[in-house]
Order: C-alpha cells, then sequence, then structure tokens
C-alpha cells in the first residue's frame, strides 16, 4: 500500500489548496505544494528500491464491471515506472519550491490557484507513469491536458496567453482523439486494457494487427510531445510563467508522450511500421525544430525548441529500437532542461518580468553568476559535451543512431551541432556582451534570492552527475547495456565544441558581424523563424478555413434556415393567436367581465342613496329589519304548527 | 279584556313612544331618553308576563336590562358630552357624519 502514497499527496496538496487556499494565503499554499511533490518523491524513491527487486503490483478498485471486462484502477511499479515517478516528483518538487520565488510578485492575487494547479499537473503526470491500464493512462492523459491548459494560460488577462492555452488544449484534443481511438482498438485486439496482460499477449498477436493500434496511439504522443505535425503549441506555450514552461518541458507533459510510447514498447516492438512512422517522425522533428531555435530570438521559445528536437531525438531513438536510451535521455534532458528553463525565470524575474527578448539583456554574468552558471551547465549538457549528463545520453542515442542507419546517425550528429549552436548562441547574447539593457533600465540587475537559486544549484548537481548512473539505470530498466562508441562520441563532442566556436565566433567574440551575414541569409532565416511557415499554415489557412466555413454556416444555415423557419412559425403562430385573442378573449371573456363591472358600479351608485348618514333612518331600516325577520318567524311557527 | 292584555298593551304603547322618540326627534339626549323609554317598554311586558304564568324568568331579566341599560346610559351620555365639547353646541344627529 505504501505504492498509494506516491500518487496521494499531490492530490491532497490539490484539495487542500483548492477548498482552504484562499484562507491560507498565497505562500502557504505554495509550501502545501512544495510538501505535496517531496512526500511523493520520498515515496517513490522507496518504491524504486522496493520494485527493483519485484515489480509491485497494486489493485486499487474495480469500478465498472462489464459483461466480459471489468474496468479497474491500479498502480504498477516496476522499475521504469518508479524510476521515473522518482525523476518527475524530484524535478517537480525543486520547479515548486523555485515558482515560489518566481511568482512572489503575484503574492496576493489569487496566487494559490497557481500552486493547485501545479500540485494537479503533479498527480495527473503520475497517473500516467504509475497506472497499470490504458484507460488510467488516459484519464491522467486528460488530466495533464486539463491542467496544462489551466496553467498556460494562467495570465489569462493576456490575449496572448488566452490563444497559446487554447491552442495547446484543441492540438492536445487532436492527439487525444487519436489515442482513445488507440486504446479502443488496443482492446478489441486484446480484450484486455491492463499492461501486464498486454504484454503477455503481444507475442500470441499478429503483427500486421497491431499496426493500427499503435499508429494511433503513437498520434496520442504526437500531440502531447509536441511533435510534428502538432507541434505549433509547443512554443506559443511559452506565454505561461516560466516555473509552468519547465514542468511541461522537463518532468509532466511532454515527457508524457515518450514514456507511454516507452511504456507500451513490447507492444510497438512487435509492430516495426509503426516504430518506423515514429522514427520519421521523430527525427523530423528534431532536425525541424533545431532550424527553428536558431533563429528566434524570445528567451523562452529558443528553449521550447530545444524540448521538441530533444524529444524528436527520443522518438527517434524509439523508432530505432534503444527504448533504454530513449528513457535515460528523458531522465537527464528532464534536470538540464528543468535547469536551463529556471536559470530563465531568474533572467526575466531580474528584470521584473517585463523583457523577454534575449536582445534586450546581455552580460549578465557580471550581476547574475549563479544564474550564468546554472544556464551555462546547462547548455553545456544539452549540447552533449564531455562529461556532463548530456553527454552520457545523447551518445548512446546517436550510436544507436548509427547502429540502425547511416542517414539517422547523421541526423543526429547534425542536430547535435545545431543544438549546442543555437543554445550557446543565447547564453553569449544573454550573458555577455555590452549590456543592452541599460537603454531601457538604469539599475543593475541582481541576483534572484536563495528560493530560486537553491533548486538550480540542484538541478545543476544532478546534471553534472547524472551520466554516471547510465548502467545502473539500463541495468533497471532492462534496457541493452551498450559500451560508449570512441569514434561516434569523439565526432558528437568535436561537433558541440565546433557549434559553441560558431556561437561563440558570432555572437560572443562577434569576429564575424551577425549584421553584414544577415541580408545573404534572410530567406533562410525567415523560413526557419516561420517554423517553414507551418504555424502560419495552420493559422490562417486550417485555422481561418475553419471559422470562414463555420461563418459561412453560420449565415446559410442558422441565419437562412434555421432562424428563417423560426421566424416564419412565430409570424404564424403570432397571427392565429390574434385571431383566437379578438373572438374569444375580447368577444366574450372581456365582454362579460365588462358587464359585471358596469352592472355591479351602477347597483351600487343606487344602493349608496340608502347611506344618509342620519341615526334616525338607520334605526328606521333596523325597525323594518325587525318585522320582517318577525314576519318571517311567524310564517315559519304559523306553518310548523299548522 | 283582561288584566293582562291590558299590562301587554301598555308596554306595547310604552315602547311605540320610545320608538318613535328614537326616529323623530333629533336631539342626541332625547334620543337616549326614548331608547330608556323603550326598554322600560320591553321590561314591563317582561313582568307582567311573568306575572300571567306564575314564574320568575322574567324578572330576573328584567333586571339585567336595568343593569345593561345603567351601562348603555352612561356610555351613551359619555359620548354625547364629548360630541357637544368637541361641536360646542347641542348638536342634533346630523351632525354625527355617519355617512363619510
Amino acid at each position: 500500500m505504501e505504492g498509494l502514497l506516491v500518487i496521494l499527496p499531490p492530490l491532497f496538496a490539490f484539495l487542500v489548496i483548492a477548498f482552504w487556499g484562499r484562507r491560507m494565503g498565497d505562500f502557504p499554499s505554495g509550501i502545501v505544494a512544495v510538501l505535496g511533490g517531496f512526500f511523493s518523491f520520498l515515496f517513490s524513491a522507496y518504491m524504486v528500491a522496493v520494485s527493483l527487486k519485484e515489480p509491485v503490483h497494486l489493485s486499487l478498485y474495480n469500478f465498472l464491471p462489464l459483461r466480459d471486462y471489468t474496468l479497474s484502477f491500479g498502480l504498477f511499479f516496476d522499475p521504469l515506472s518508479s524510476i521515473t515517478s522518482a525523476v518527475v516528483t524530484f524535478v517537480a518538487t525543486l520547479i515548486f519550491l523555485y515558482s515560489i520565488g518566481y511568482m512572489h510578485h503575484e503574492f496576493g492575487r489569487w496566487t494559490y490557484k497557481f500552486y493547485a494547479y501545479l500540485s494537479l499537473f503533479l498527480f495527473a503526470m503520475l497517473l500516467i507513469v504509475l497506472s497499470d491500464n490504458l484507460l488510467g493512462i488516459f484519464f491522467g492523459w486528460e488530466g495533464v491536458g486539463l491542467a496544462s491548459y489551466l496553467l498556460i494560460g494562467y495570465y489569462h488577462q493576456q490575449k496572448k496567453a488566452a490563444n497559446a492555452s487554447l491552442e495547446a488544449f484543441v492540438m492536445n484534443r487532436i492527439g487525444d482523439w487519436l489515442f482513445i481511438f488507440g486504446i479502443i482498438s488496443t482492446f478489441l485486439v486484446f480484450g484486455t486494457l491492463s499492461l501486464p496482460e498486454i504484454f503477455e499477449g503481444v507475442r500470441s498477436v499478429e503483427s500486421g494487427l497491431l499496426m493500427i493500434p499503435t499508429l494511433l496511439l503513437f498520434g496520442g504522443a504526437v500531440g502531447k510531445s509536441g511533435q510534428l505535425p502538432l507541434h505549433t503549441w509547443l512554443p506559443n506555450a511559452m506565454a505561461g510563467p516560466t516555473p509552468v514552461s519547465a514542468l511541461l518541458h522537463a518532468a509532466t507533459m511532454v515527457a508524457a508522450g515518450v514514456y507511454m510510447v516507452a511504456r507500451l514498447y513490447p507492444l510497438f516492438e512487435a509492430a516495426p511500421q509503426t516504430l518506423k512512422a515514429v522514427a520519421v517522425v521523430g527525427g523530423l522533428t528534431a532536425l525541424f525544430a533545431a532550424l527553428a531555435a536558431t533563429s528566434h530570438t524570445d528567451m523562452k521559445k529558443i528553449i521550447a525548441f530545444s524540448t521538441m528536437s530533444q524529444l524528436g531525438y527520443m522518438f527517434l531513438a524509439l523508432g530505432v529500437g534503444d527504448m533504454g536510451g530513449a528513457m535515460f535521455h528523458l531522465t537527464t534532458h528532464a534536470f538540464f532542461k528543468a535547469l536551463l528553463f529556471l536559470a530563465a525565470g531568474s533572467v526575466i524575474t531580474a528584470f521584473h518580468h517585463k523583457f523577454y527578448d534575449i536582445y534586450s539583456f546581455g552580460n549578465l554574468r557580471k550581476y547574475m553568476p549563479v544564474t550564468y552558471a546554472g544556464f551555462v551547465v546547462g547548455a553545456l549538457a544539452l549540447a552533449g559535451v564531455f562529461p556532463l549528463s548530456g553527454f552520457w545520453s545523447k551518445d548512446r542515442l546517436i550510436g544507436s543512431y548509427y547502429e540502425a542507419s547511416y542517414m539517422w546517425g547523421v541526423l543526429g550528429t547534425a542536430v547535435a551541432f545545431i543544438t549546442a549552436y543555437y543554445i550557446f548562441r543565447e547564453a553569449f547574447v544573454v550573458f555577455h556582451g555590452e549590456e543592452r539593457f541599460r537603454r531601457v533600465v538604469s539599475e543593475a540587475p541582481r541576483e534572484v534570492p536563495a528560493v530560486m537559486t537553491v533548486p538550480m544549484v540542484v538541478l545543476g548537481i544532478m546534471a553534472v552527475v547524472g551520466g554516471v548512473f547510465e548502467g545502473v539505470y539500463m541495468k533497471a530498466i532492462g534496457g541493452a547495456e551498450k559500451g560508449i562508441h570512441v569514434e561516434v562520441a569523439i565526432v558528437s563532442v568535436g561537433v558541440a565544441i565546433g557549434g559553441i566556436v560558431l556561437a561563440y565566433v558570432v555572437f560572443g567574440g562577434r569576429y564575424i558581424s551577425a549584421g553584414s551575414l544577415y541580408p545573404s541569409l534572410r530567406a533562410v532565416h525567415t523560413l526557419f523563424r516561420e517554423q517553414f511557415f507551418t504555424e502560419r499554415f495552420y493559422h490562417s489557412f486550417v485555422a481561418k478555413g475553419y471559422l470562414l466555413l463555420s461563418k459561412g454556416a453560420f449565415q446559410i444555415g442558422d441565419r437562412g434556415i434555421i432562424d428563417g423557419f423560426i421566424n416564419f412559425s412565430y409570424r404564424t403562430f403570432m397571427k392565429s393567436v390574434k385571431v383566437v385573442w379578438k373572438i374569444f378573449d375580447v368577444k366574450s371573456i372581456d365582454l362579460l367581465l365588462h358587464c359585471l363591472a358596469i352592472g355591479s358600479f351602477r347597483g351600487g351608485k343606487l344602493l349608496r342613496n340608502l347611506q344618509t348618514g342620519l341615526l334616525n333612518s338607520y334605526v328606521m331600516f333596523l325597525l323594518i329589519g325587525i318585522l320582517i325577520i318577525l314576519g318571517i318567524m311567524l310564517y315559519a311557527l304559523e306553518r310548523v304548527e299548522g | 279584556m283582561s288584566i293582562e292584555k291590558a299590562y301587554i298593551l301598555l308596554s306595547i304603547l310604552v315602547f311605540l313612544i320610545g320608538l318613535l322618540g328614537v326616529m323623530v326627534r333629533k336631539n342626541l339626549i332625547t334620543m337616549l331618553v326614548s331608547t330608556e323609554i323603550m326598554l322600560n317598554g320591553v321590561n314591563l311586558t317582561l313582568v307582567s308576563a311573568d306575572r300571567f304564568l306564575g314564574r320568575v324568568d322574567g324578572q330576573i331579566l328584567s333586571f339585567f336590562v336595568l343593569t345593561v341599560a345603567a351601562a348603555e346610559v352612561a356610555v351613551g351620555l359619555g359620548l354625547v358630552v364629548s360630541i357637544f365639547r368637541l361641536r360646542g353646541y347641542e348638536g342634533s344627529s346630523e351632525i354625527v357624519h355617519l355617512r363619510d
């Protein structure tokens, strides 16, 4: 039952903050969220130790007994899921801690909502990671989608953020739609949703049958992980607060897609055609996003494209059959990507959330040494420089690519070069060079408080030493042991250093002026910046076309046909009602009422004369009355006696 | 004509005199006095009927009537006096605007 304690603290934190957050205040809400993440991390670390000996399967609740199959809720701790949950909760706890510093200027403006959403996000992610059946994964999947919608649109008073959250939600809906059809078709093939039963059943099913379910499931992963062609929401999601971006990119949201494919890897392995599609999508996205990252100037968008590119790497690795490498890269990537985002968030905090463009900073290493160190460590790890964690995981991936096909290997090396270039372009522009921010603000930026630097330092340590655990990790999750390919390692480190040198030459030392190169490279720059016009195509063709279609349908179908019919029937009804009103109401009921009214009015006028006001006449009436009553009585008496 | 009939006739006469007084006279005090005459006419009927039937119920009832009459005179006179005070002169029943 300890397993349940992994998943409950974030849910508990969410409920506590949601119901009492307003009374507790914003700072205690943040503390509750951090504690929720921390306890979850403690228990998942314990579960790692337990599940390494033997996988734990917890069947918790059967909620819908059907005729042949019972839908149930349960947790499944094998090394893969328990290690992933430990990494997720570790990174998430640090990000929660950081967000207390980052959101400090928002305190007093219902910021407790933010922590409630964060806890919900973590809970949903843990549901994906730990669930023992596909339906539970789907619940978590949708929970993550909801929480990301709420968090990306956290600054909902900004049009940009509201649009970005809507876009993320709609794009994810497309993926989720594919995902649920994938679940349904998997159920049709296997007759069960439970993961262990599916893995057992894989061997006895023809691989041709598995192609459609796996393709549909992969469609869900594409939507969630921001791969081509459902990628545009990921860079736009940067409209949310930076801790959200870090959480989204490092631990929770986008990792869910890769994790899901890795989780169902026995299924995917049995369908080689799907693996080819996974490899193609991943490889293309890796290159595409890396190219897009080279031309953007938004501090966070560059890192967002980098995430997309690295996720493409992981999918490519999954496609070529190296599940262990993909998951290990996911883990190291979680550390250094969170680190990069937190460093970017520190820079944004230091400038009071006013600037996001990298060209509005410059020479920050003098003022923010810890942030600078964090960013450089993250960038070196991302570039894959020896001996940081990124080197180990990336080297393994590129080695696998070369084993699979020379083409994929060359692609991986090329993307590694571009990655090193764009991330150090950002590093040099932001932290070196002249102090461009002086043009706008006079005061020098200050280093962020300890609540923000401590998570960066911890993540920085993990980003440096994370690679050492490669052997242990592979043994635990059952990935193939692979030695270092010395020639590949030398080539990738050389390529990474080449990229860094190129970035230094152009943006650090300014030996080559970027301005003089710009006119000749303008077309390429625009192409990359517009992401090969995919975003523009989606927005102006798909979305606008859909709007146009809806508007046309509204004008013709709604205004013309439905409203016309309603107006016509309304008019006809009114006319007939008027006729009925004239005949029935005016001529009979009203007449009767008028007669009654006039009759009683006239009668009253007549009888009013009796009211003389004289005592004498009243006495006379009294007498008359008595005489009448007396007469009646006498008459009645006579009748009785007679 | 027996003595009982004569008593009854007398009492009717007294009652009618009182009734006529109430109906015809306009002075409030006169009307009050006429009411008393009517009551006494009734009392006479009660007592003579008792005598005629040889019972005492009517006599007891006539005492009640006397008591009520005394109370009525007390209240009525009070009202009349207050009306006079209000109006300032010896008013008639016309002064009491029962209509409006």
